[in-house]
């Protein structure tokens, strides 16, 4: 597994990572989530060795992550970035290359990753007479061609259409399903919510929430109901000591409970104002968690 | 991954996707081709060429000429040949004709009037007088009394022996030596740009970061300088072979064994010339972000260069000058100055060791702190770095640090 631990950075004044921890588990789907600025690229150059931490280690199978390790990575950065007038079979294999392949697996490398990215046409093509989907697609092949024991993306599905994000998600996946821990970054939380099993969300270089979306969910104090109760609106709530009415929906009320306000005694009362369809707890979406930590945070 | 594989690495991919390149391949044709040129030309155009010439003899006066001229011809390096002729105005006729049958360049009419069509060559009248000359001091020595042998044995000069203060062959390596120190100036501007354009593509394009996370920025900087140093190399090597065959088999020179010192000087002193400037012109490349903004921090080293450059023409004419011996010593323009010198045979071992020493004493000084600022620049985005800055940050970190925050 692949542990942050106190990763601190500073660029003059201004501190970018203050002390970041947290721990991506084997074959996991990692989303990491923030505010742009918030620090999320500084903390994944720090774990490529690209930057180097003002405080603070990396630690990857429980060893401080070492050059030999780093060269099992494989990495997307936001800012993408490949060589423009490079074919893309010669571009792949070198990449390979640099990640210690020799010359006939990273040229097999090369030929099986752009098959499975559906770019085997545009093998012999330079890369700047492809499409951006295709290029992108390239980029990913780059990321995956010496088959990294990690994978570090740094917002891999921002400018991919609905297609390419499916076709991506389903790669990232499978390696997570080969027991690859897969640690993104991504804006889209509806996706990172879809895709990983945990989070980090960090606000201002400081973590403000770490673990499995689950956890974070039930760790809420505050519990958001939804009620349905047929034949009648939402009068029966109306000053019921701790409940506070959020919001009047087709789908029935989204209720508030406050501290120590048996949800059973809510219940009971919905009974009494008619056939209850529906009494059940909200999940908050990760979107509303993020809200809440970035505002708090 | 060791350092020497990930090095070996990325120079590979830098010679082989510029050899591959067609401009390259067109630049390189249009090169040779101007090389070729310029080493043929001359013996194409008659310069260095045997001059020739017919003269018309026009009357009995003129026909002993006949005798004497072609020799006197060839003392003077020429083809003279002779044609009799009834009368001056047949003489007068070919003197006009067109086309190189019966065309003459001169007539002699009664053995002492001259006529051309226009003034002409002064060899050819020389040649001329000389052999008037001759006649004429046969016939007075003839009328002395002296025997024909001994007339003969008179007029026909022992063999000349020559001897040479300076080795043979040295006017033509001298020649070669300056021609080479002019290659060199281009080579070294040209492949110091290609390491630094090389740089900026790769900010530019922010390929660098994919590569820095497989290896270190050290190890991307020394593949690129020596993947393009080599390629540079393989150039003037082609250069220099072209050059060379072409020089031999349109006997452009006497002695083609005399360019192979010149030859190598030139490539030694491109291989510590190049591994000079290849780190200046990395951080000319790594503390900007887009090709645009390259021309900025590469005209100090362009400046550095045409100054080595007027001064490498400057002493070329005094190669044992005080100016020349001091140039040799101060590692940006010792590449120019020294081929020139060596040539000359105007350096001594010991000069040349010294100013060899100097410039890889001097490299060795320059790469580190180069490849310091690289590291610390190259990750940076949007404008221009400050050199001083990138220093400050990067004392002390072992890796690569610098970087904007995001």
């Amino acid at each position: 597994m692949l542990e942050l631990q106190g990763l601190t950075r500073r660029y003059g004044d201004t501190v970018a990572l203050d002390d970041l921890s947290f721990t991506v588990a084997r074959g996991q789907m990692f989303g990491f989530v923030g505010p742009n600025g918030a620090g999320k690229t500084t903390a994944m150059r720090i774990v490529l060795g690209i930057l180097a931490p003002d405080a603070g280690q990396v630690r990857w199978l429980g060893r401080p992550l070492d050059a030999k390790g780093r060269a099992r990575i494989g990495y997307m950065p936001e800012e993408r970035g490949l060589y423009n007038k490079m074919r893309v079979a010669d571009q792949l294999a070198y990449f390979a290359r640099l990640h210690g392949l020799d010359a006939g697996s990273a040229r097999a490398a090369a030929d099986r990753w752009t098959e499975r990215l559906g770019v085997a046409g545009y093998r012999r093509s330079r890369l700047e007479t492809l499409s951006l989907g295709n290029q992108q697609r390239v980029q990913l092949a780059a990321a995956l061609i010496h088959d990294p024991e990690l994978l570090v993306l740094d917002e891999p599905f921002s400018g991919l259409d609905p297609v390419g994000a499916d076709a991506l998600a389903e790669v990232l996946a499978e390696r997570a399903a080969a027991g690859v821990p897969v640690l993104f970054s991504s804006h889209q939380l509806e996706l990172v919510e879809r895709l990983c099993q945990a989070v980090a969300i960090i606000v201002d270089g400081r973590l403000v929430a770490a673990g499995p979306v689950d956890e974070l969910r039930a760790a809420r104090r505050e519990r958001l109901y939804r009620v349905e109760v047929a034949g009648t609106d939402g009068a029966w709530a109306a000053g019921l000591p701790g409940v506070e009415v959020r919001a009047e929906r087709d789908d029935g009320l989204l209720v508030m409970l406050g501290d120590g306000v048996d949800d059973q005694a809510v219940l009971d009362r919905a009974r009494a104002a008619g056939p209850v369809r529906h009494f059940g707890v909200v999940r908050p979406t990760l979107a509303e968690l993020f809200r809440e930590a970035v505002q708090t945070g | 991954m060791s350092a020497w594989v990930a090095i070996r690495t990325v120079a590979r991919r830098e010679y082989v996707e510029r050899v591959r390149d067609r401009t390259f391949l067109i630049s390189t044709g249009v090169v040779v081709f101007i090389l070729v040129v310029i080493t043929v030309l001359p013996s194409l155009f008659g310069a260095g060429d045997r001059p020739s010439w017919k003269v018309a003899l026009v009357g009995q006066a003129s026909a002993p000429l006949a005798g004497v001229l072609p020799a006197a011809g060839q003392a003077l390096g020429a083809d003279l040949g002779t044609v009799s002729l009834p009368d001056r105005a047949s003489a007068e006729a070919r003197l006009r004709s067109e086309g190189d049958g019966g065309k003459v360049d001169l007539a002699v009419v009664d053995g002492d009037q001259l006529v051309a069509l226009r003034t002409p060559d002064g060899d050819l009248v020389a040649a001329v007088a000389a052999a008037t000359r001759e006649l004429r001091l046969r016939a007075a020595l003839t009328r002395a009394g002296a025997s024909p042998e001994a007339v003969s044995a008179a007029l026909t000069p022992p063999r000349l022996t020559v001897a040479t203060l300076e080795p043979a062959g040295s006017d033509s390596a001298e020649t070669a030596a300056r021609f080479g120190s002019f290659l060199l100036y281009f080579q070294l501007i040209t492949y110091g740009s290609w390491v630094a354009g090389g740089v900026v593509e790769e900010k530019a394009s922010r390929v660098v970061e994919l590569i820095l996370a497989a290896i270190r920025p050290s190890q991307l900087l020394a593949g690129k300088i020596i993947g393009i140093g080599l390629l540079g190399l393989t150039q003037l090597m082609l250069l220099a072979a072209v050059g060379f065959a072409a020089a031999t088999a349109f006997g452009v020179v006497d002695v083609p064994a005399s360019l192979l010192g010149p030859i190598a000087a030139v490539l030694v002193w491109f291989v510590l010339g190049y591994a000079f400037w290849a780190s200046a012109w990395a951080v000319a490349g790594a503390i900007v972000s887009r090709q645009e903004e390259l021309q900025n921090t590469s005209t100090p080293l362009v400046l550095v260069m045409v100054a080595g450059f007027v001064v490498a023409v400057m002493v070329g004419d005094d190669p044992g000058s005080l100016a020349a011996r001091i140039a040799s010593f101060v590692p940006p323009v010792a590449p120019l100055v020294m081929p020139l010198r060596m040539a000359a045979g105007q350096a001594a071992v010991w000069e040349v060791a010294a100013s060899m020493l100097v410039i890889v004493a001097a490299t060795v000084a320059l790469v580190p702190l180069a490849a310091r600022i690289y590291a610390g620049a190259v990750l940076r985005t949007g404008g221009r770095v400050r050199l001083r800055q990138v220093l400050r940050e990067t004392r002390g970190r072992t890796r690569a640090s610098a970087g904007s925050p995001g």
